[in-house]
């Protein structure tokens, strides 16, 4: 009929129009660098450029910034005191240091270099960067961390004002004295978290707030430099010519792109666009089937927090019902159901790679308090027990609320507890879900029953997850207290003989897991693909958890 | 005419006042707050408070908001340090907003030609075969609809790019998800529009006057069939471009939409505020323009003022 006929030419007339239009203001075409070849295929000779994904990259300033994307970026082009690889402490803009006899005092040796503006590299940047960390005007979430140095918490919470108190001094251009509060011995390994690097005072106060707002507005002075930052899409970096340990450096650019759907992000590395990436919890099982997948420990170590203030529950008091939670839960069961067995059973609180002596701390103090199976007869038992003492007769009187976070994940994880739980124990296991900052606020308010909590570590050493059970600890949100436990971590923290330390480690958490303060769960591990000539790519559970710098291609 | 403009403009800014101090309360009310982390000690979240002025009482914070807000200054984030909310929305807003024009205009040429082609054809092919589209598009949620395309035309056949946006042909993907359900939509509108002014005494006079069946299409069937279409393009548009977030995060578009997501996650008060503010201005000028075009393309409100 003519008129469909017309109808359908002029449109598709107008289709052709506005379609040649929109072509045209396309949004603008990106010059990229050469993409790679990807899913182990052949590479090409020679390849020297690195491209993968993080989730988004809020801010690369080295005191703000409180992502571990935004460490993974900064570690390239920035450096510290050390430089940390693979829990080696390496020399980085100090070429040696001392400690002094009473372990309080470090002395830094700076080398010879510069800043990407071509200043030298200074103590005084060091120095200006640390105080910058602690200066309450600036609200740094990370000043923590520097609260072993003398002064750091008094200046920080505004008791003191002068900021020359602070145990931070430039003795001269290259040497740099640090005061500590009490002997620590991984005090050097914590100078690797960017908060530490150094930041040069003129540069931060020409721009002000807007200092390490964009590419041009930050000075480089590690393996890379900051070429580009197209805010929210991607970072480059480009070799540092003037590193000084630039005959290390293989690799000459590397790309960062900001995706945060994990699914796209392994779509592009299926499609070659990225050399490596992590594997979405959903798909684990497929990709290791094929053999393909590598796995590593992330660091996240995960538990059940125990209310002991909650007095409305007197069975979270009693510590034989405590003891019969333990063992009623089936943690090989519970990975393998709820996490397809990539993440790794706990029954104890401190991560299995934590430095020990001279090797593992697990291995040179193992604990064998709670199996990694149920034991149903032992739950029993001790629930008889705690039912007695507490005069109750039916256990489905015993109500527990675990609190946890809104999202699928943990959703599965406790709701596997959970038919645990009730079937080993026959009492009334209950889930609450809230969002992920109402749980954070019920957590310090010591609102909740049972809680799932957990914690990475920040520097390498037991510490970082024992302290979290004394008494005073403002992470202790259900309020665990136990004077042994306490005098036992007081002492280690000024031990300096490390066996005594690691000893006093061991007795402290082996006190923690008799009193049943808690539940451990899992450690966690991430499964990631990576093409086979990549070699020399370091994921690693403290601080940034993508190391590039080293890497290249075969 | 200038009266009806002017009580729309009363009623939007109205609007917009509203919306401001609901959200302004609403996001104050919600459990948590900005500052708690992981490791966040009380000193830091106190200090931090301090900084940020929460430690003001409400009518004072509120006061200072919206004498901030008539200089234009939506504040600072809480969680991206020291960047300015109207620098986050001029960065990223762009790129939602050149996302959604396209799904847009695709969906307007697309719908409306699918549309008349099947009222044309009524009871045919085409027909049968826009309304299955119309019905598809309408059930299929986005997302699904995006991580299909993504699968078959990405990773298995390999003629698109997988995401971001460096070039014509990485919108391909994206707008096409985005743009399906309104397509279908405008289609289904069209098409009963059309089928109604078919059938009207005018377009029997128009024909019996000699004029061509292009004639008699272009300017009297689709002229007057078309307005049903443009009274929804108000909400329309606002729906296509506050539904752009999953598909930017499916095809990492540097859009609003994660920072909408992820300001609401950490409860970053200025950046939702702000974020909300905007978007709401924008659909009240939406939805104003719209009422504006409609006086004038249909002359009986132009007469009646109503």
């Amino acid at each position: 009929m003519k008129k469909r006929h017309l109808t359908l030419t002029a449109m598709l007339l107008v289709v052709l129009m506005i379609s040649s239009i929109l072509t045209g203001c396309g949004p603008k075409e990106q010059q990229t660098v050469a993409t790679t070849e990807g899913s182990g295929e052949k590479v090409a000779e020679g390849q020297t450029t690195l491209t993968f994904t993080v989730a988004s990259v809020p801010s690369i300033d080295p005191q703000l910034s409180n992502s571990i994307p935004s460490a993974n970026v900064i570690k390239g082009f920035s450096e510290g005191l050390i430089r940390g690889f693979e829990g080696q402490i390496k020399p980085g803009m100090a070429e040696k240091w001392d400690v002094s006899e009473d372990g309080l005092t470090y002395t830094f040796h700076l080398r010879d270099t510069n800043w990407s503006d071509g200043s030298p590299v200074t103590a005084q940047d060091f120095e200006y960067g640390i105080k910058r960390l602690l200066d309450p005007a600036n609200a740094t979430s990370y000043s923590f961390a520097a609260y072993i140095i003398q002064n750091a918490a008094e200046y920080n919470s505004g008791k003191i004002t002068d900021a020359s108190q602070v145990g931070v001094k430039a003795i001269d251009d290259k040497t740099l004295e640090i005061k500590l509060v009490s002997p620590t011995s991984y005090f050097v390994s914590t100078l690797d978290l960017s908060c530490f690097y150094p930041a040069k005072k003129e540069f931060v106060e020409k721009y002000g707030t807007d200092f390490a707002t964009s590419a041009d507005k930050i000075l480089s002075n590690g393996p890379f430099i900051l070429k580009d930052w197209k805010h929210e899409q991607e970072i480059v970096l480009e070799k540092n010519p003037n590193y000084w340990d630039k005959d290390s450096i293989k690799l000459e650019t590397v790309k960062i792109l900001q995706v945060s759907d994990p699914n796209t992000a392994l779509g592009m590395y299926e499609n070659g666009e990225i050399d490596f990436c992590d594997v979405p919890t959903a798909l684990v099982e497929k990709y290791q089937a094929d053999g393909k997948t590598k796995v590593y420990m992330s660091g996240a170590d995960d538990w059940m927090r125990i209310n002991f203030k909650r007095t409305e529950k007197p069975w979270l008091q009693n510590v034989n019902f405590r003891k019969a939670l333990n063992y009623a839960i089936d943690r090989e069961n519970y990975v393998k159901t709820a996490t397809k067995g990539l993440f790794f059973p706990a029954t104890r609180l401190v991560l299995p790679l934590m430095a020990g002596v001279n090797g593992y701390y697990c291995e040179e103090y193992p604990i064998n308090v709670y199996p990694t199976k149920a034991d149903t007869a032992k739950a029993k038992e001790y629930l008889d027990k705690a039912m007695k003492e507490l005069n109750i007769t039916d256990p489905k009187k015993i109500v527990v609320e675990y609190t946890i976070s809104d999202d699928d994940a943990t959703k599965l994880m406790a709701e596997v507890l959970q038919d645990q739980v009730n079937t080993n124990l026959g009492i009334s296991f209950e889930i609450k879900m809230v969002t992920y900052k109402q749980k954070l606020a019920n957590d310090t308010k010591g609102d909740f029953d049972l809680i799932y909590n957990g914690w990475g570590p920040d520097y390498n050493d037991p510490m970082t997850y024992l302290e979290l059970w004394e008494t005073t600890n403002s992470q202790n949100g259900g309020k665990y207290s136990n004077t042994e436990f306490d005098k036992l971590i007081a002492a280690a923290r000024v031990e300096k003989d490390a066996k005594k330390r690691m000893e006093m480690f061991h007795k402290a958490e082996t006190i923690l897991l008799e009193d049943a303060g808690f539940v451990p769960l899992q450690f966690r591990q991430r499964a990631w693909l990576s093409n086979d000539n990549l070699k020399n790519l370091s994921r690693f559970f403290i601080g940034a958890d993508t190391d590039y710098v080293y890497a290249y291609f075969e | 005419m200038v009266n009806y403009i002017f009580r729309r403009l009363i009623i939007s800014l109205l609007t917009v006042w509203v919306l401001v101090t609901a959200v302004f309360i609403l996001v104050r009310v919600l459990p948590g707050d900005p500052f708690t982390g992981e490791k966040t000690t009380p000193e830091i979240k106190a200090n931090m408070m301090k900084y940020y002025g929460f430690d003001k009482p409400l009518h004072v914070q509120y006061g200072r908001y919206i004498v901030n807000l008539m200089k234009g200054d939506l504040g600072t984030s809480l969680k991206y340090h020291n960047k300015k909310v109207t620098d986050i929305i001029a960065q990223t807003f762009p790129y939602s907003a050149d996302l959604g024009i396209r799904a847009l205009l695709f969906a307007l040429i697309a719908g409306l030609c699918l549309g008349i082609n099947a009222a044309l054809n009524m009871g045919k092919f085409w027909d049968y075969f826009c309304i299955i589209l119309a019905i598809i598009g309408v059930s299929v949620p986005d997302f699904i609809l995006g991580s299909l395309l993504q699968y078959v035309f990405a990773l298995q056949l390999k003629w698109l790019p997988v995401a971001r946006w460096m070039g014509f042909k990485y919108t391909i993907l994206p707008v096409f998800a985005l743009s399906l359900y309104t397509v279908a939509l405008i289609t289904r509108l069209m098409r009963v529009s059309m089928l109604e002014v078919i059938n009207q005494d005018y377009v029997t006079t128009a024909e019996a006057k000699g004029l061509s069946s292009f004639e008699v299409v272009w300017r009297h069937q689709i002229r007057n069939a078309i307005l049903p279409v443009v009274t929804v393009m108000g909400p329309i548009t606002a729906a296509v471009l506050t539904g752009t977030f999953v598909i930017e995060m499916i095809f990492a578009v540097p859009g609003m939409g994660k920072f909408y997501v992820q300001g609401i996650h950490d409860l970053d008060y200025s950046l939702i505020l702000g974020m909300t503010v905007f978007y709401g201005v924008f659909l009240v000028a939406a939805n104003f323009i719209v009422d504006i075009v409609y006086g004038f393309v249909d002359p009986r409100i132009r007469i009646t003022g109503k």
